[in-house]
């Protein structure tokens, strides 16, 4: 095809397909660099829950738009780098708007988490996803969840919390 | 001996009583907890007087910075507005530490909200009403009785698009007398910022 083009169109359709192929190859790399683990229901988040393999699994229902979710999420990833070892797994479910994914993945490549993070699968009424995790919870961010080994359910914690008072609740179920 | 039990009594009752009130909201269909309180242009607001003169007053706990409750502004502007002509008064609490009355009355006037808007220093009708998150709503009848506590509607993001306008159908159904059928529900909201 070259033969038939003057040596600087040749120049610059090559230059317009290795721009394309990067292109291409960032799209790719993008949709693979996600760090969300997938979208998940209430049903889809208890046997989350019971594959961890862990003493105990804390639940953090979050999002970006919410100001102590945002302040307490640093400890939370703390947290579980510290007690890992020790048998904690952390699963966090990002309740965002569907319209908010880019600061969610922008606000998890910040954050770095050692753990999951899945986002609240779309549709449905949000008032049977809150009752089916828990019927207390009124629907108020941030809210945790902390479940034994076995996926069942001993607390949940409303509001934000700091390292020290996860630590506290932690503590009390690995005893 | 005595004084000790009695002590030891009433220390009991007032933790009971803590406890209960840290529990949660009251339940629908209790007497909805009385409160005063000065609303922004300094006029004093009670609840059983203002429930009294009305056919309900509907209680919203709301934020200036909160992105679920912001995104009823309009919807919580338009309904006061139409509701108030059938003798339903709407009234606006703000009970985030972080959030100062000057940033409230900015707020407002901003979003066109013409119900009374109250500052809830420490956070105590809050608390009285186990008030979790913004937005939301507590509506009293004239006896002084919660009626509905829960959201506005389902849909926080496309007001043209709700299926189900929860408190709306609250206040039609009570406006026509008939008995209330969604009278709890829920959604997701922002913490409210205690002190």
């Amino acid at each position: 095809m070259k033969d038939y083009l003057s040596p600087g169109l040749a120049k610059r359709s090559k230059g317009a397909a290795w721009a394309a192929f990067f292109l291409a190859f960032e799209s790719i790399a993008g949709a693979q660099a996600s760090r969300l683990a997938g979208e998940v229901d209430a049903r889809g988040l208890h046997d989350i829950v019971t594959r961890q393999k862990a003493r105990v699994v804390l639940v953090n229902f979050w999002a970006t738009w919410c100001v102590p979710c945002r302040e307490e999420f640093p400890d939370l990833v703390r947290l579980e780098k510290t007690l890992r070892p020790k048998g904690l797994a952390i699963v966090g479910v990002s309740t965002d708007f569907a319209k908010e994914m880019p600061a969610v993945e922008t606000f998890l490549a910040k954050m770095n988490p050692g753990f999951p993070n899945y986002h609240k699968k779309a549709g449905g009424d949000d008032q049977d996803f809150i009752n089916a995790v828990d019927k207390a919870w009124g629907g108020e961010l941030p809210f945790s969840v902390l479940y034994d080994g076995t996926g069942k359910k001993i607390k949940t914690l409303s509001g934000k919390y700091t390292y020290k008072d996860y630590e506290r609740e932690i503590a009390a179920v690995l005893k | 001996m005595r004084l000790t039990r009695s002590i030891l009594f009433a220390a009991g009752l007032l933790g009971s009583i803590l406890a209960a009130q840290a529990a949660g909201a009251p339940a629908v269909g209790a007497a909805a907890p009385d409160f005063s309180l000065t609303t922004l242009d300094g006029k004093s607001f009670s609840l059983a007087q203002a429930a009294q003169s009305h056919k309900a007053v509907v209680v919203m706990f709301i934020a200036t910075k909160c992105p679920y409750s912001n995104a009823y502004n309009d919807r919580m502007r338009d309904m006061s507005a139409a509701y108030e002509k059938q003798g339903i008064l709407f009234v606006g609490i703000n009970s985030n530490k972080t959030e100062p009355a000057e940033e409230v009355a900015s707020h407002a006037k901003q979003h066109g909200f013409g119900f009374p808007l109250m500052k809830d220093p420490s956070n105590k009708v809050a608390d009285l009403y186990g008030a979790g998150h913004t937005p939301e709503i507590f509506v009293v009848d004239p006896q002084g009785k919660l009626i509905y506590h829960g959201r506005i509607d389902e849909n926080y993001e496309d007001a043209t698009k709700v299926t189900s306008p929860d408190l709306k159908n609250a206040l039609d159904q009570l406006l026509a007398g008939k008995p209330i059928v969604k009278a709890e529900t829920k959604a997701f909201g922002c913490s409210i910022k205690r002190v």
